[in-house]
């Protein structure tokens, strides 16, 4: 798929795989009690995460989430209508991995500590493509052993507030292509008075979540399937939105 | 196709993506697309793309990978076209 990991690179994903789920209750607990304390509430959450259960009961294939992207704890709030305390404290390898802008959470010591125990895999957006090339196959590997990972298909917080159905990560759709029998679901999460990107909600929001199966396929060859790929699962995630919000309008 | 003449057809591709319009102009072999000539990062697949169709070449996920500077692209397209 992409360049093969080193035995250390191995072992050290297997530490940091293992060391999250020994202190999740530490850091499960810790991440919810802040998202109460913020007064969040998720509707919709109960059919996602039981959609989710089901995928995972169906078949120990992989699971690549697919989400859209509005704020910088999107990877909490998604984890949170994926399954709750007990069912993450009962089985820590339904806990999702992801791969945050390094700028954005893994330059001090306590934030990459705790990305770190959180299954972060930090990835520089435009950074050294060798790098980068690495981080997809950090993820391949923990697809591949049966870890669900999330990913944010357009590669960024969306600057309009809206999907974009035109974008999408090409690395997603290599991943989604490279990673045998990998299984999509759609997921989309809005606050109701999100307007557009932040850092985070505003307090007391409640938020709309969703989720879908998605069988992207492409009948091309090479990189083009893996953007045709990455371009259905954002627009599968457009056509989620307007079922929230309405049509774009024209020109937006 | 001599390496001049696929050089001169990548940067007529390029040429849109480009931020740095100096560092452009005094492009060499060493260049970096994304550090150099400041092209998003998002933007770098559709560059390549578009190489696809103007070389009628295919491209696989993996060569995206060693696509840092404009000899690579070069040294990339004169590859698939052998």
């Amino acid at each position: 798929m992409t360049e093969p990991l080193g035995r250390g690179e191995l072992r050290a994903l297997a530490i940091q795989r293992h060391a999250s789920a020994v202190l999740a209750p530490l850091w499960v607990t810790l991440c919810l009690i802040w998202m109460r304390s913020r007064g969040w509430k998720l509707e919709g959450a109960d059919e996602t995460r039981e959609l989710f259960r089901r995928l995972r009961r169906e078949s120990s294939q992989p699971i690549m989430v697919c989400a859209n992207h509005l704020t910088l704890v999107d990877s909490f709030l998604i984890a949170w209508a994926l399954g709750d305390l007990g069912s993450f404290l009962r089985r820590p390898s339904s806990i999702p991995w992801n791969t945050p802008e390094t700028r954005n959470f893994a330059h001090g010591f306590w934030q990459r500590a705790l990305a770190w125990m959180a299954r972060c895999l930090p990835v520089t957006r435009g950074g050294d493509r060798s790098d980068v090339a690495k981080t997809l196959a950090r993820v391949g590997y923990v697809l591949e052993r049966g870890d669900p990972v999330l990913m944010f298909p357009e590669g960024g917080r969306s600057r309009s507030g809206r999907v974009d159905p035109k974008s999408g990560a090409w690395g997603v759709g290599r991943l989604v292509r490279a990673v045998p029998d990998c299984r999509v679901l759609c997921l989309y999460l809005r606050g109701h008075s999100q307007q557009s990107w932040s850092s985070l909600p505003k307090r007391g929001e409640r938020f709309h979540v969703s989720a879908v199966t998605l069988e992207p396929k492409s009948d091309r060859r090479g990189l083009r399937a893996s953007v045709e790929v990455a371009r259905q699962i954002t627009r599968r995630l457009s056509e989620m939105e307007e079922q929230v919000l309405g049509a774009p309008e024209p020109g937006s | 196709m001599e390496s001049a003449q696929i050089g001169e057809r990548v940067a007529k591709i390029l040429e849109p993506y480009v931020k740095d319009t100096d560092a452009f102009a005094k492009r060499s072999d060493t260049t970096k697309i994304l550090d150099d000539l400041k092209v998003n990062s998002a933007r770098l697949v559709d560059v390549i793309l578009a190489f696809e169709d103007e070389f009628d070449i295919e491209i696989a996920d993996e060569d995206v990978d060693d696509v840092e500077t404009l000899g690579d692209c070069v040294r990339l397209i004169a590859a698939r076209l052998s």
